[in-house]
């Protein structure tokens, strides 16, 4: 019975089917997306598509491959090989030697991570301009944002393709020179920051996590404080106003304890002005603490897992911190107990990083490790702590070398030493407040936020001391002296996806 | 009425032929034939005496009664397709006869297959190879796939471990895509199978034969998706006359065939307490175990079919319910089906009109492994499975180290399968050249994943608990013409189809965490921590439209011309190109009819020669071609106390209009025959392929490019081989029967180009990572590549050389600290095989048969990535090792390199049985009982447990992530392979 109607349905259709046009039609139909010439429409909607502007950031803000860049290739961060773990073909000792790999993939993702953030920004203008009623703060912030990005890529990798229109012939996208880059960023900011909101986190809750006004003018005083870096001439008097007006701003203050702005919950941080939200649910990408933590830490913190026992201080710069330093609070180092205080039996943290791999059991204790994002009890790898790309703490910082090196100090020993009592060290006199002293103080103040290459490379150019391309302790020799490593290699994924592009210097072909 | 009437005379017509030469016999016989294979009854075996035109056919029941002159002493017992005997009847009333089936390959009417209609064997123009029913391997049989492992040449069928739950991989003459599905289109009983793993619901007991399309000209019928190759699968039919009832049962046990070489309790305390700075004591939790044993059991498979069929009046019909319940080796972990099938045939308006129909429907319950092998290495043999008190010894080691036994036996994840295959058809005969009819097909495709994992001690974890629901559909019909007309000696047939495919599938899923009551496992959902629970849910369809015609001609049985083309739209491509052709054409030359005609020893010759083209869209979904929005990361609005965390919707692909199927494009020669009357037989093909359009995700710059990869039709490969079957019967007797068939596959397979443009702008990648050497410090190691000029998967390895005075690996004569960036050189390495052989003896004595099958690779490399991470003294004392580490000298931690790139050449006693047929018990019509055994042993000089590994992951392009996903020739802890013993019976019943 059933097999007759279904002869005769499928006849029915069939014959049908035959003498109408839906025979050969082959139309798409789309269930769970939305198509380009349905979306979007409403305001709601065009918020949510603008907001991929933002994504690029969960990379940038948690431990991510520029971050990891930025940070293993300096003196404040090590991942030494532990018997095989953390060996990966020798990649991370590669980043502490300098011997940098054009087919590294970590290079490749933090180029991918860069680039991919400004392809959205421009996808984002791009839909913006065929919009109405679209306030101009929204476009500018866009542009803001992206104008960070390239500083970031630029600062990386030098001649970088500086893409802005999305709508451009993939075959005719070349590298454009670091000074070139340069001037666009500079024009780009300083078009666009004024017209960004002036309101601060404390008063605008909506602005959090967005870029605002003062966000725009760190992006600022930081291109400008390493203006010698990308174009050979230094701009230390207009890195000293950008970094003044968020000074000046008064929409920040230093939080009471510095450790505290990167609190599991660190919404309310009065210091911080552009962070990235992260949440151990919502929003993946903080995982800083799963890098460094010993496995055992699991039972300090009733970790979900165990953690990857990786990242670690370098013994100097541990060593760096004295005693009475708050800040030194943010190593885990020593005897490592349960959450309820009980030691864990063998777990005793070293500060000696002596060797770049060591097979032997002990090696796995090796390094201080890094609590400065404090790790969320009972997380997984992703935690809650939102990332902090600008604070306030870093304007002063950068105020005052960018004054030193104008040669008109100003305010700059008042600013180093409100950072320096604050964490209970005893204030600078003037003749303390030298080059060297105030890397060091910024190597405290900044550790394992992101900026050390970025630092140590301005020292070293405007001051001639190696501070990035010399030896260090454990097993890195002096780098070439034609300081190709300056810049990092062009990755070679990325040399294939736009044959157009050249090499940097001393990276081969 | 007109039916019955006919059926009457036709009565009456076979009683005057039998009644009116009997008045002049004086001397009857009677007796039963049955199939040497099974046992069972053969219906219309010609039975005639020697020398005389006096015979009969046997009954349904294969029973026969002959009466002839009283002086004639032979009888000549003939079947199609099988070995004609002569029997000896001196002084015999009765007799029994068994027969075996010949694989004479140009058998005269043997009906074979080619998709959208069938041929005479003796017909067929493309590279075609059918295997059928008796010649299926025997053992434990749980998938159709595994019946036709080795048996034919060119396929080659991959069953990595014996997990139960899974499925062999299946390749057709080597690799026909980079991205996509691999497996050839299944094809049941007319029926195009959405997924061809879904052959592996069908009983295996319940198919009569499969047909293979091999060579693009055959394929080509199938258009877009013919490029690997069809399988065309007939299932057993009723027949006409009496009811038959059969029993097919088996029950087996499997063992695991090969254990790793692990220190035990004392050589490991023995091995850390030679170690500098040890406290043994930390390491010794007081327990003696063998963890690969403890996670291993002895598992028992029954598998049960009963068939009922029969039929009248034009009527026929088949229905069977089989039961098959496989436990794996690893704990918790089987599978269990119940399939039940109906199939039905009617013929009406004299015979006009034929109107078939059948239903599958089958109910798949697995539990999947979840033994980590990896923590087997990880863990001490110092620690105990359970504590004093019988609870589980739970622990933590370093990143990846619990208990193996207690996470298997803890641990929910499950499946539930409902598949339905129903079909029907309606032809109709115009004039008798001429039939039209129609087809209609639907697939309704359930699975239900469960997953639970409880929290476990010491772990810290939370539980959690997911479910998946998999909806699949599809509706197809088609619109068939076939005329087919003979003019004195030009035969002509043609097939003209029209067809629609319209396919669905909806998935949903749910996780939550943290619950209450871990017993409810995946029952209670909601019942978890609210803010952790997740919903996702999907939905896709695409159509495919086809127009394909077919015209063969053939001259005398002589000269052969087959000539087809196949439209196929698709709205999964590019607009830019929607439909496409694929062409094909065939000649062939029946030398046995012409040239050879008088050459005695010469029964048949035939050469063939094809070239066509087919198409594989496998790697693109539904959406691939257009831009789309979907759900992006969710985003922190702060603005929105009510719904902070809003998900950003973003494009999810960089749209690419130009998409369209790969290509590939072959031409195939080959010669079949059939010699020393009908002694020896087989074919030999040889076939050039080239695949052009490669898809695959290639880089692009970003910007421009919204993400840095797009899916685009770039690159070529090649396939070129030979497939030689050869068949012989060297001992046929009246009691005593030998036949011995073999196969052997050679097929290189070559990428030729990765580069092509998009819309003017160039794609080029020089390779493409696929494999990487897997375990601690190792990722980001790429081994296995695709590179123009080279196997696919080839090698890139370090050449290992031996160790230094410290015990230091040392890679073409340096450590690696010796080399700028510490990075040695690497070499390209080719790991496929140079031929895969299979070879099958059958001997037959009297009531007694017995089987063998061997079959073997040849050539082949595998990387043993388990001896790579667990095979070095570095380990000590955290974690267990081999044997082999503690002698062999090498104190440096693992390197990826060609030291563990080890020849895995294998020749396997894949199967033999040997069974007694009973056919003289009263009421039973024939009674078979066999042993039989699988994997009895393997020759190798492979270490790791077996040398067959998965080449099954096909590459999962992930736009986001730049990690290779296929681990082909890469062996990782593999599910162990068993060894297993089976003991059956069928019986029918008339």
């Amino acid at each position: 019975m059933k097999k007759k109607i279904n002869i005769k349905h499928i006849v029915a259709l069939l014959s049908m089917c035959i003498l109408t046009q839906a025979c050969t039609k082959l139309d798409k139909n789309v269930y769970s997306n939305a198509t380009y010439d349905n979306f979007p429409k409403t305001p709601a909607q065009v918020a949510a598509v603008v907001a991929g502007s933002y994504n690029a950031m969960t990379a940038l803000g948690g431990p991510g491959n520029t971050f990891t860049m930025n940070e293993t290739t300096t003196d404040e961060m090590i991942v030494p090989t532990r018997g095989n773990d953390w060996y990966d073909s020798g990649k991370w000792q590669s980043y502490w030697t300098h011997n940098i790999r054009p087919d590294d993939n970590t290079i490749n993702g933090a180029w991918g991570d860069l680039s991919g953030g400004i392809t959205k920004c421009n996808f984002v203008l791009n839909l913006l301009a065929g919009q109405s009623n679209i306030p101009p703060a929204t476009i500018a912030e866009v542009k803001v944002l992206r104008a960070y990005y390239l500083l970031m890529f630029m600062d990386m990798f030098g001649n970088i393709p500086l893409v802005t229109d999305y709508n451009v012939d993939p075959s005719k996208v070349k590298q454009t020179p670091r000074a070139d880059v340069y001037a666009f960023i500079e024009s780009e900011l300083t078009a666009n920051v004024p017209l960004l909101s002036t309101n601060g986190q404390s008063t605008d809750a909506t602005i959090y996590g967005h870029i605002n006004q003062w966000g725009g003018y760190m992006v600022l005083a930081k291109l400008y404080l390493n203006a010698q870096v990308y174009t050979g001439t230094a701009q230390w008097t207009k890195a000293a106003a950008a970094a003044d007006k968020v000074i000046q701003s008064g929409k920040y203050s230093l939080q009471p304890v510095m450790l505290d702005n990167f609190a599991v919950v660190n919404d309310a941080s009065v210091e911080n002005i552009f962070v990235v939200p992260f949440d151990n649910t919502y929003i993946h990408g903080m995982t800083i603490a799963w890098n460094t933590l010993n496995y055992n830490n699991k039972l300090t913190y009733n970790l979900l897992g165990n953690p990857n026992n990786g990242w670690c201080a370098p013994t100097a710069f541990y060593k760096s911190f004295t005693d009475q330093d708050a800040r030194k609070k943010m190593w885990a180092i020593g005897q490592q107990y349960t959450s309820t205080g009980d030691p864990i039996p063998g777990v005793v943290l070293s500060p000696y990083v002596l060797q770049l791999s060591n097979p032997a059991d002990s090696f796995k204790y090796a390094g201080a490790r890094s609590i400065k994002y404090y790790p969320q009890t009972g997380s997984g790898a992703d935690m809650s702590n939102d990332g902090v790309i600008f604070r306030l703490a870093d304007a002063y910082l950068m105020k005052a070398e960018a004054e030193i090196r104008a040669g008109s100090p100003g305010d700059a020993l008042t600013l180093v030493n409100a950072i320096r009592t604050r964490s209970g060290v005893p204030a600078w006199s003037a003749s303390n407040l030298t080059l060297p002293n105030l890397l060091a103080e910024r190597g405290r103040e900044m550790a394992w936020e992101g900026w050390r290459r970025n630092d140590l490379i301005r020292f070293e150019v405007a001051d001639g001391i190696k501070y990035y391309t010399g030896p260090r302790v454990p097993g890195k020799t002096q780098d070439a002296s034609d300081n190709h490593t300056l810049i990092l290699p062009i990755p070679s994924q990325q040399k294939i996806s736009n044959p157009n592009l050249v090499q940097n210097p001393g990276y081969g072909q | 009425m007109q039916l019955k009437n006919l059926l009457k005379v036709s009565c009456l017509a076979i009683f005057c032929f039998f009644a009116v030469p009997a008045l002049a016999q004086n001397k009857v016989i009677t007796g039963k034939v049955t199939d040497s294979h099974d046992g069972s009854p053969m219906p219309g075996v010609s039975i005639v005496a020697k020398g005389s035109t006096i015979g009969t056919n046997t009954g349904p029941d294969g029973s026969f009664k002959l009466s002839l002159p009283a002086t004639n002493n032979t009888l000549v017992v003939s079947f199609i397709g099988y070995a004609k005997q002569e029997v000896d009847i001196t002084g015999k009333t009765s007799i029994n006869i068994a027969l075996v089936g010949s694989a004479t390959a140009l058998s005269e009417v043997q009906i074979v297959s080619v998709g959208y209609g069938s041929q005479r064997r003796k017909d067929v123009t493309g590279a075609i190879s059918s295997i059928s029913a008796k010649d299926f391997n025997q053992g434990e049989a749980t998938n159709p796939l595994t019946q036709l492992q080795g048996k034919v040449p060119g396929l080659v069928i991959t069953n990595a471990g014996s997990d139960p739950t899974s499925t062999p991989t299946v390749r057709l003459r080597g690799q026909t895509s980079i991205t996509g599905n691999q497996n050839p289109l299944v094809v049941l009983d007319g029926v195009l199978l959405d997924d061809p793993n879904q052959l592996r619901n069908i009983p295996p007991g319940d198919i009569a034969s499969v047909d293979v399309l091999k060579d693009a000209s055959a394929a080509s019928i199938y258009g877009a998706r013919g490029a690997n190759g069809v399988l065309l699968v007939t299932t057993k039919k009723g027949r006409e006359g009496g009811v038959s009832i059969s029993y097919d049962g088996y029950t087996g046990i499997d063992k695991q065939s090969k254990y790793y070489d692990l220190l035990n309790r004392s050589e490991y305390l023995s091995a850390i307490s030679a170690l500098p700075n040890v406290t043994v004591s930390t390491y010794d939790k007081g327990g003696n175990t063998d963890w690969q044993k403890a996670v291993s059991r002895t598992a028992y498979t029954q598998s049960h079919a009963v068939a009922i069929s029969g039929g009248a009046n034009g009527f026929t019909y088949r229905g069977s319910v089989s039961y098959l319940n496989q436990q794996g080796v690893a704990l918790n972990n089987d599978k269990n089906m119940l399939g039940l099938r109906f199939s039905a045939e009617q013929k009406a308006l004299n015979n006009k009109l034929d109107i078939n129909m059948g239903i599958t429907y089958s109910r798949i319950k697995q539990n999947f492994n979840n033994v980590n092998y990896d923590w087997i290495f990880n863990t001490p043999p110092t620690y105990p499975v359970y504590n004093a008190d019988g609870s589980y010894y739970s622990y933590s080691l370093e990143y990846n180290g619990h208990n193996p036994v207690q996470h298997a036996v803890k641990t929910l994840n499950n499946s539930y399968e409902n598949l339905a295959i129903l079909y029907a058809s309606a032809d109709y005969s115009i004039i008798p050249s001429l039939k039209i009819g129609v087809t209609g097909s639907t697939n309704p495709d359930h699975t239900q994943n469960n997953l639970f994992n409880p929290s476990f001690p010491t772990e810290g974890t939370v539980n959690n608990a997911k479910s998946s629901s998999y909806d699949a559909n599809s509706y197809k019909g088609n619109i068939h013409i076939n005329y087919d007309k003979t003019f004195g000696k030009h035969s002509v047939s043609a097939t003209a189809v029209y067809e629609y495919n319209d396919y669905f599938t909806n998935n949903f899923t749910a996780y939550g965490e943290n619950y209450l009551v871990p017993e409810n496992q995946t029952d209670n959902l909601g019942g978890g921590n609210p803010q952790k629970s997740a919903i996702t849910s999907n939905k896709t369809e695409y159509k495919l439209i086809s127009f394909l015609a077919r015209a063969q001609y053939n001259y005398d049985s002589r000269f052969y011309a087959t000539a087809s083309i196949r439209r196929d739209g698709s709205s999964k491509f590019g607009p830019n190109h929607e439909w496409g052709y694929f062409p094909a054409m065939d000649v062939a030359y029946r030398l046995k009819r012409d040239l050879v005609k008088n050459v005695e020893w010469i029964d048949d010759l035939k050469i063939r020669a094809g070239f066509g083209v087919t198409g594989n869209a496998d790697a693109i979904t539904p959406y691939s071609a257009i831009g789309l929005y979907g759900t992006g990361n969710t985003y922190y609005n702060p603005s929105d106390n009510s719904f902070p965390y809003k998900p950003s919707y973003q494009p999810s692909q960089n749209p690419n209009p130009d998409l369209k199927w790969e290509r590939r494009q072959g031409t195939n020669v080959g010669i079949n025959f059939s010699l020393f009357n009908n002694r020896l037989s087989g074919d030999v093909d040889f076939y050039n392929d080239k695949t052009k359009d490669l898809l695959y995700l290639y880089r692009v710059p970003t910007p421009p490019f919204l993400f840095n990869t797009i899916l685009a039709n770039v690159g070529s490969l090649s396939n070129k081989g030979v497939d030689i079957g050869l068949t012989g019967q060297p001992i046929i007797g009246k009691s005593f029967n030998w036949t011995v068939s073999g196969n052997i596959t050679f097929v290189k397979t070559r990428i030729t180009n990765l580069a092509g443009t998009y819309n003017g702008f160039n794609l080029a990648v020089d390779q493409i990572p696929l494999g990487n050497a897997l375990g601690r410090g190792l990722s980001a190691t790429p081994i296995t590549y695709l590179k123009p000029g080279y196997a696919p998967f080839v090698f890139y390895l370090p050449h290992y050389t031996g160790v230094d005075a410290n015990g230091q690996e040392q890679f073409d004569g340096q450590t690696v600290d010796k080399y700028p960036g510490g990075i040695p050189p690497s070499h390209y390495i080719d790991p496929s095989p140079k031929f895969n052989y299979g070879i099958t003896n059958s001997f037959n004595y009297h009531n007694w048969s017995f089987n063998f099958f061997l079959r073997g690779v040849y050539g082949q490399k595998a990387f043993n990535n388990t001896f790579l991470q667990y095979e070095t003294s570095t380990r000590l004392p955290s974690n267990n090792t081999t044997r082999a580490a503690l002698t062999n000298g090498v104190k440096s931690a693992p390197t990826a390199s060609d030291r563990w790139l080890e020849g895995a050449s294998y020749l396997r006693m894949d199967n033999a049985a040997l069974g007694y047929t009973f056919n003289k018990i009263k009421g039973i019509n024939s009674l078979r009982v066999y042993v039989a055994t699988n994997n009895l042993f393997v020759i190798t000089k492979y270490r790791g447990l077996d040398p067959e590994i998965s080449n099954a992951i096909s590459y999962n392009p992930d736009p986001s992530n730049a990690t290779p996903q296929n681990q082909s020739y890469i062996d990782n802890v593999p599910y162990p392979k068993t060894r297993s013993f089976v003991i059956g019976a069928n019986f029918s019943l008339k």
